[in-house]
């Protein structure tokens, strides 16, 4: 290569490289260092403390609950949103008019930010929401939804699960259109029930459109942050926060950067130790479709 | 849907050939095309299946739409209905709120969304095409070094993020939001244009290099112009990452800075007012509206773009 066109590679190569590596890889090291300091988000020279942080985070009975509330969230989420997803997708598979539009009708939510869907939920499911004044209205009793703290973990996983199945449901169906006819033919004329072509043909040929669907789901649960701002605040009493927002209050309303990083790391590792989980759990049911 | 996109990518790199973004349809016939009705019970089923789904899918913004042109007292009263008349009052409030000006959230946010998209094709066009060209290793291996940002997620970097916005005096200004969020967008736009340019023909570089062409004007004049679907793809995803992005916009620009997204504004609006449903119900109405009337357009392109992106990654 000559020197004009070394030139003219690095300057195609350079802008995104050093943005890439300032923006994003410096800052994954960072959050490992500051995680070992005091950081308050002010001061130019944060203290060192080690392992402090994260003795502390461990103890801490309120990153325990939002541990516990990010998992089960998670798990019972990723599950609820894969079944219907896949089961609705079976149903608005075919193309047609009214399939089109009730795709549609599932993925909406969707385009609205998980903002306004949980203020949305907010205003229905609150003590004085819409579903509750249409109860009081015919003398019943009002419904918890979002003031006792164990409605308030199935509400906000409802609430999850509602705004993020579509996704799931499209994901499905472009997956269902790629199964070659032929072999669903062939399953018909060997006499199979719909449910056997369904267990035995159709979802070994899906077999990584599941697997992209679990970890997505999963990953994308995991990080719930906007919803709990909107519809429960991480209330009542706390029993509701996930970890990103207790990772994001303990670093910005408490100030407490340093040990909201070592939260971030823990986060970062259960993250990447589940989707290596469900990859790996996943990966013979993906051989299985690419033989 | 950032996420969504990178995450899946990593997974489904052995199982499916990333190149073409938008591959032709399989030759079989899609499965989908099977005219078999079903018998008569198994068609109420699926109808009765579907107008329950439909129902809850539809209930909140039925509610939303009734409910921003009605008093607070007949919210109350009839959620559902409505006793009173109807009221064009509390939009026009909403419209005014001093608290969030939402036709300036909306150009501030269309703003960013340009920016973020336009710099984003810039950095990561002219990279994925010289690692997608290249045979060097230690192109392979700065392919690698993009991806494995696809792993990160954005949540965790947001507080080491400000540090360094702060060491470099970008913290609260636009510059550093929009660097940033370009920034998120990287790995997943290189990795995707690098397999969509390694199914272009070298035979037009070749040609454009005899006729003289340098290399940075054979990507832009030759090949960029051959990359449509793939950029569209990208558009799309990041447009709805940077659109729905809550976090960075609140953190990086934070209230001080005036600088209001359509998200971040709704949460200033909406956040303490959340039992005024005169303010909720207007509010979330108007800034909706737009995105959803575009959505219902386009609504074909969205899908196939964002499924796209994220099964053939």
């Amino acid at each position: 290569m000559n020197r004009r066109g070394g030139l003219a590679t690095a300057a195609m190569v350079l802008p995104a490289t050093v943005l890439y590596t300032v923006m994003l890889i410096v800052p994954v090291g960072l959050a490992i260092y500051l995680s070992l300091t005091d950081w308050d988000g002010y001061s130019a020279d944060p203290a060192f403390v080690g392992g402090e942080n994260y003795g502390e985070v461990f103890a801490d009975p309120q990153f325990q609950q939002a541990a516990f509330v990010t998992l089960l969230a998670a798990l019972a989420g990723t599950v609820a949103m894969n079944l219907l997803g896949l089961g609705f997708a079976v149903l608005v598979s075919r193309t047609s008019r009214v399939n089109s539009a009730l795709r549609m009708v599932l993925f909406y939510p969707h385009v609205l930010s998980a903002l306004v869907v949980g203020f949305l939920w907010g205003a229905i499911l609150g003590t004085n929401g819409a579903i509750n004044s249409f109860l009081t209205s015919r003398g019943a009793e009002v419904l918890p939804f979002l003031s006792d703290p164990d409605w308030a973990t199935v509400t906000l996983i409802a609430v999850l699960v509602w705004a993020g199945f579509g996704v799931n449901t499209v994901l499905y169906v472009a997956g269902l259109q790629t199964v070659p006819q032929s072999l669903l033919e062939a399953a018909r004329i060997d006499g199979a029930s719909k449910w056997q072509t369904f267990r035995h043909v159709t979802l070994p040929a899906i077999a990584p459109v599941v697997t992209v669907n679990l970890v997505l789901s999963l990953i994308t649960l995991l990080k719930t942050y906007d919803l709990v701002v909107s519809l429960t605040a991480g209330g009542p009493a706390g029993q509701t926060q996930t970890l990103a927002y207790l990772i994001l209050w303990n670093s910005f309303h408490d100030g407490r950067l340093g040990f909201g990083s070592a939260q971030s790391v823990v986060l970062m590792v259960v993250t990447a130790a589940l989707a290596l989980i469900v990859t790996k759990l996943r990966r013979k049911a993906d051989q299985g479709a690419a033989a | 849907m950032r996420e969504l996109a990178t995450e899946s990518s990593v997974l489904t790199v052995d199982t499916a050939p990333p190149a073409p973004v938008l591959a032709p349809p399989p030759a079989d016939t899609p499965a989908t095309a099977r005219p078999r009705p079903g018998s008569p019970p198994r068609r109420v089923l699926r109808w009765a299946l579907i107008a329950v789904v439909a129902i809850v899918m539809l209930t909140p913004l039925y509610l939303l739409v009734l409910n921003a042109f009605k008093d607070q007292q007949d919210i109350l009263a009839s959620p559902f209905g409505f006793s009173g008349g109807l009221t064009v009052d509390h939009l026009v409030q909403a419209w005014s709120n001093p608290r969030f000006n939402i036709a300036k959230g909306y150009a501030i946010t269309i703003l960013f969304v340009v920016l973020v998209n336009v710099f984003s094709v810039f950095l990561a066009g002219p990279v994925a095409y010289v690692i997608a060209r290249s045979t060097r290793r230690r192109f392979r291996v700065l392919m690698l070094f993009f991806l494995a940002g696809t792993f990160i997620p954005s949540q965790v970097l947001v507080i080491p993020v400000v540090y360094v916005l702060k060491t470099l005096g970008l913290m609260g200004t636009i510059p550093g939001y929009v660097m940033f969020e370009t920034t998120l967008t990287l790995p997943f736009s290189i990795f995707l244009y690098a397999g969509y340019i390694r199914t272009v023909p070298t035979d037009i570089d070749q040609a454009a290099a005899i006729d003289g062409c340098g290399r940075y004007r054979t990507f832009w004049q030759i090949v960029f112009p051959l990359m449509r679907p793939v950029v569209a793809t990208m558009v799309i995803l990041n447009t709805f990452s940077v659109w729905n992005d809550f976090v960075n916009p609140q953190t990086i620009l934070g209230p001080s800075s005036g600088l209001y997204t359509v998200t971040t504004g709704i949460y200033a609006a909406v956040g303490q007012y959340q039992t005024d449903y005169t303010v909720v119900f207007p509010t979330l109405l108007l800034a909706i509206a737009p995105l959803l009337v575009f959505f219902v357009i386009m609504q074909r392109h969205i899908i196939s773009g964002l499924t796209a992106g994220s099964t053939k990654g």
